[in-house]
């Protein structure tokens, strides 16, 4: 079994060094394209991340009209705690809503007692989705009861066109990086077939199976494939490390989470030496056929 | 030529190789071949003679009749099964096919290697079968090195890795000058001598007559003569 591993990695070795050049645009390719497409990747699911967890942060107010009944503060939470993508309901009544605010504000208790207190009252809403926020504004202000209703939606839209962005990036530019290092790993193994045709013509003179003579080059495939994601795994850590770098130099924004750079790179080399595999497989199902 | 035995080794029954409506590479052609014999077919460019060795070694398929090889109907494998049958035949082709960068005693070692054969397998029998060809002083040369009857008798080693009951040798004189030609014919005949059936396209006709075995003439995908002769 050994001895003929031996053999048939040292024929996928001799195939790669034919035609180290290809071999190496192949890699190249390969490695832009998952480097790319994971980035991208990458980069929409801690945005992503991020975004699920602001509603959390950023709690929705909703105000009612001004002089609603006990009774009707008790019905209408209640009713809100039923619309889809609500996680909680508080009610904050407008004398405590009035206090944290000149609190927050660092008022003059005296200028405050002359004012008057100007809030409503209300609740505080937590939402269980990001994606589900403008259906549940929508259903809240319909309520006859509430007056008004705030929450960053800016803030949220900003998140969703950034992470859309991030998406049609990844899938267009990654995608066709991948799809020209598909049809470049082809290229690199018909090119080897057409390299090593004489070998091929010997092996099938003398009997050689059909798996023997394409196990070299599906070999080939996979280490070129294989070989792009560890170097797309690699500028992706260099990259986390230069935005990490930015990010903790910067006091507003905080830190990064911590780059999985193993789980990465056995993602992406996993993906790269299947990808490999397929593309070296269709390049030699014809070719190599016994006749 | 045995035409009462009742299981030849090969047998080609009305036989017709079409490549296109008008383009026949044999049309109807019968033939026995019994096991241990040595055949040359003969006849111009386009006769049918390698038409008549690729349908055995199933590099080309009969359109009509059939061909049978040790009572393996050929029309019948699947593209699976020919490496199996190419391990039961050594093929020997005109060019040689050697590879260039490796040494004579690599060029066997490689098609062994190709077929399954372990690393002590190898080392084991490659120096047998250079003996068998008398080729083993210039096991360590370069196929360059070589001279035509040489580089061809270390494709006739190649053929014998896999110790086959065929030998199949297309114009294997086809590239010498008729002095190695002669070695090469007599190479055959050793092989034949042992046991195996061989066949041979050639248009060596000096060399032929020579060796005086069966002789099987084809002209536009048709046999015109048969005969067997054994002057020598």
């Amino acid at each position: 079994m050994l001895d003929r591993l031996d053999f048939l990695i040292g024929e996928a070795l001799v195939a790669m060094r034919r035609n180290g050049l290809m071999a190496v645009a192949a890699t190249m390719t390969v490695a832009m394209s998952l480097f790319l497409l994971g980035g991208f990747g990458y980069a929409y699911y801690q945005i992503k991340r991020y975004a699920d967890a602001l509603p959390g942060r950023f709690d929705m107010r909703v105000y009612l009209v001004e002089g609603a009944p006990y009774e009707q503060i008790t019905a209408t939470a209640q009713a809100l705690r039923e619309i889809p993508g609500v996680k909680s309901v508080n009610w904050i009544p407008k004398e405590k809503a009035w206090e944290q605010f000149s609190q927050e504000k660092g008022l003059d208790p005296n200028f405050v007692k002359d004012l008057g207190n100007p809030l409503p009252d209300g609740y505080k809403v937590i939402l269980t989705d990001l994606g589900l926020a403008k259906e549940v504004v929508a259903k809240i202000q319909a309520r006859p009861e509430v007056d008004s209703v705030q929450y960053l939606q800016a803030e949220q839209e900003i998140l969703r066109q950034a992470m859309g962005l991030l998406r049609w990036l990844g899938l267009v530019l990654g995608g066709l990086l991948f799809g020209i290092g598909g049809i470049l790993i082809y290229n690199a193994i018909r090119l080897t077939v057409v390299s090593r045709r004489l070998e091929i013509r010997i092996m099938r003179l003398v009997g050689s199976s059909g798996t023997t003579i394409q196990i070299p080059f599906l070999i080939e495939g996979v280490v070129q494939g294989a070989l792009g994601g560890v170097l797309a795994s690699g500028l992706l850590y260099a990259c986390d490390l230069l935005v990490g770098h930015a990010v903790e130099s910067s006091f507003m924004l905080g830190s990064l989470p911590p780059y999985p750079a193993w789980p990465m790179m056995g993602l992406l080399c996993a993906v790269g030496a299947f990808y490999g595999l397929v593309c070296s497989g269709i390049a030699v199902r014809r070719p190599l056929q016994y006749r | 030529m045995n035409q009462g035995n009742p299981s030849p080794f090969i047998q080609f029954s009305d036989v017709t190789v079409r490549y296109s409506e008008l383009v026949y590479g044999l049309r109807k052609v019968s033939l026995r071949i019994e096991s241990g014999e040595f055949l040359f077919f003969v006849g111009r460019t386009g006769a049918g003679k390698s038409t008549m060795l690729k349908l055995l070694t199933r590099e080309a398929r009969a359109s009509e009749g059939s061909v049978k090889l040790a009572g393996r109907e050929l029309e019948r494998l699947s593209d699976h099964d020919v490496p199996g049958l190419r391990r039961h035949m050594g093929i020997v082709p005109q060019d040689f096919a050697l590879l260039p960068r490796k040494r004579v005693w690599e060029n066997v070692a490689y098609a062994m290697r190709a077929v399954g054969h372990s690393k002590r397998d190898v080392r084991r029998k490659v120096p047998e079968i250079l003996e068998q060809v008398n080729i083993g002083y210039r096991a360590d040369a370069f196929p360059h090195e070589l001279s035509g009857g040489e580089q061809q008798r270390v494709a006739i080693a190649r053929a014998l890795i896999n110790d086959p009951p065929l030998l199949i040798a297309d114009e294997p004189t086809g590239n010498l000058d008729p002095e190695h030609s002669w070695e090469i014919v007599e190479l055959l005949r050793n092989l034949n001598d042992k046991g195996r059936t061989v066949l041979v396209a050639s248009h060596d006709m000096l060399v032929i007559e020579r060796l005086g075995k069966r002789v099987v003439r084809m002209e536009h995908g048709q046999i015109v003569e048969d005969r067997s002769v054994d002057l020598a």
